[in-house]
């Protein structure tokens, strides 16, 4: 679906992607983590062509960016922009939704059958200016807009970014459910929880480099790689390598060793009990 | 040093009270947490704080407020700015240099603070927010998190008794938003300034703060230690608001008779439970 070859990229002040390869296949839910100015966004426009590689390649679904116009790429790439005022441009949130809609649909009929799908699925009124709503509600917009051109590529810069824990949940869940469908997802997330909960695998960034790529239950717990990257795990794995790593005397013991591959709270409860049962665990 | 009794407010045009009789009081030290979905009054609350409710705001206003002894109705927001330090949650429009160095100096020449002690001033306040680096940089070359962290040293800089931050890392990585309340930490234990903020990355909060307020469509609901708060996960939940991870685990571990201690607000405190919970039952 996605593929990165080699790719670098630099702007005026210097180099923001350096020499960065990985593929993501069809229907995988990658998120892309790394700390603010590590090349995060740059990678996201490189995928949808607003960018173009200064030297390596990166396919969309077969199609070098560099030579696929980005209109044709944004039929199959959809992308959310970090602020969603980047991306509104219309008096309502119908309007907003159908201008997304004519560049990829040709029928007015199907383009309104879909405007009213989306309208639906995020409990959206299309009457209502999205300059009035929060900026959580005129992100569901944004959001709503861009998949409404149902994408196979879905590019996430910080969905979450400036919702409440409800709009977080709701957003996500509809991603989740599309992914679940299909859906190549690849999103950028400081939220180390949402990571946690939603994506199956991690591509760390940092200083433009690509310096970890795996499962995100091995990234959460691979200390040296996230101090690296300066990012924090999720706090039940943040939790599990606490204990992992000292124990109550200063060094590794039994409980530690117990709760090793703990990644959710399910999994702390069930091992405690376990804990509880099992006599040969007793110190 | 904030007193809020009985405050109701709201904004022109709108009907529906953005605050209901809200009373909260906050002593000089204190670092106070807001929390709350979306809408639920946390930003009108800060915006009473420092005045710009109803000075700026137009709207219905009752109840009394008094920040530093000040009643806010009777104070200009310049006045109640010489003592309550604000950050608001669009960074954008709180910054106007070009450079950063004049915007840290901005506040303090307006402030009329004196010449020889302004330099020890911009040091110290861009040292606190980390970007000692970033001083002759033109800040719309920055990103997002570091004009971020430019607000909160102008703001720093003037040194003011209170600190009043609407989600201050809104748009900051996790280690970021961490020194960035680390900044705060500091300012709060060391220099004693009172600080109240409103953020989402609730989990984060509970480390640092050492009260929470729990908002809920414009009304206080809860309000008090961190771990007291975070014993109420229905109302919690009900207020919108996302419960750390660690505290879920403590009341599932309630549930099942392994646990009946207070929930941890930090990792080592969960680290000392679940030697707790697996001990508990021996």
């Amino acid at each position: 679906m996605l593929r990165f070859d080699g790719v670098s990229f630099g702007y005026m002040s210097g180099s923001a992607i350096n020499d960065v390869s990985f593929y993501v296949a069809p229907g995988e839910f990658v998120a892309l983590l790394g700390e603010n100015g590590a090349g995060k966004s740059t990678l996201c426009r490189l995928c949808n062509g607003l960018l173009k590689p200064s030297s390596g390649r990166v396919k969309v679904g077969g199609q070098d960016t560099r030579q696929v116009k980005t209109s044709v790429l944004s039929r199959s790439v959809g992308f959310l922009f970090q602020n969603p005022d980047r991306q509104i441009c219309r008096n309502t949130v119908s309007d907003e939704i159908m201008f997304g809609l004519e560049n990829v649909v040709a029928s007015p009929d199907e383009r309104r059958r879909r405007r009213d799908e989306v309208l639906g699925l995020f409990a959206l009124d299309g009457d209502i200016d999205p300059f009035g709503m929060s900026r959580g509600e005129r992100q569901q917009v944004a959001l709503a807009s861009v998949l409404a051109t149902k994408p196979k590529l879905l590019i996430l810069d910080e969905p979450t970014t400036g919702l409440d824990y409800r709009e977080c949940l709701s957003t996500m869940e509809i991603v989740s459910r599309l992914n679940a469908d299909g859906t190549t997802v690849l999103m950028v997330s400081h939220d180390m929880e949402v990571t946690a909960d939603f994506a199956k695998r991690a591509i760390v960034l940092s200083g433009g480099r690509l310096i970890g790529d795996g499962p995100v239950r091995e990234i959460m717990k691979n200390r040296r790689l996230l101090d690296e990257a300066s990012l924090l795990p999720a706090q039940i794995p943040a939790l599990a390598m606490f204990l992992s790593e000292l124990g109550e005397l200063g060094k590794p013991d039994k409980i530690g060793e117990l709760f090793s591959d703990a990644f959710t709270v399910d999994d702390m409860v069930e091992l405690t009990e376990r804990a509880n049962r099992a006599p040969e665990t007793r110190q | 040093m904030i007193k809020i009794k009985d405050v109701s407010f709201s904004y022109e045009g709108n009907p529906k009270n953005a605050l209901t009789n809200v009373t909260l009081e906050a002593a000089r030290g204190d670092f106070l947490g807001i929390i709350g979905q979306s809408g639920a009054g946390k930003s009108t609350l800060t915006r009473v704080i420092n005045g710009l409710v109803p000075h700026y705001y137009d709207g219905v206003f009752s109840g009394d407020a008094a920040v530093g002894g000040r009643a806010t109705l009777e104070s200009s927001p310049e006045e109640l700015a010489r003592s309550v330090g604000s950050l608001f949650q669009d960074i954008e429009g709180q910054l106007f240099a070009s450079v950063v160095d004049d915007e840290v100096l901005f506040g303090l020449e307006n402030f009329g603070v004196p010449r020889d002690e302004i330099e020890s001033r911009v040091e110290y306040a861009l040292a606190a927010a980390g970007i000692s680096d970033l001083r002759t940089r033109a800040i719309s070359t920055l990103s997002g998190g570091q004009k971020q962290k430019v607000a909160i040293a102008a703001i720093t800089a003037l040194k003011p008794e209170i600190m009043v931050l609407d989600e201050p890392t809104g748009e900051l990585d996790p280690q970021s938003s961490r020194r960035v309340f680390e900044t705060l930490r500091e300012l709060n234990e060391k220099h004693g300034v009172t600080i109240v903020v409103v953020e989402q990355k609730i989990m984060m909060l509970c480390e640092f703060v050492s009260r929470l307020a729990v908002m809920n469509g414009g009304r206080l609901i809860l309000e008090g230690p961190v771990a007291s708060v975070l014993k109420n996960a229905e109302k919690l939940e009900d207020a919108g608001v996302n419960i750390p991870r660690v505290t879920t685990l403590a009341l599932r571990l309630r549930e099942h008779g392994l646990y009946d201690g207070e929930p941890p607000a930090n990792i080592p405190e969960a680290a000392r439970m679940m030697r707790t919970a697996v001990h508990a039952s021996l």
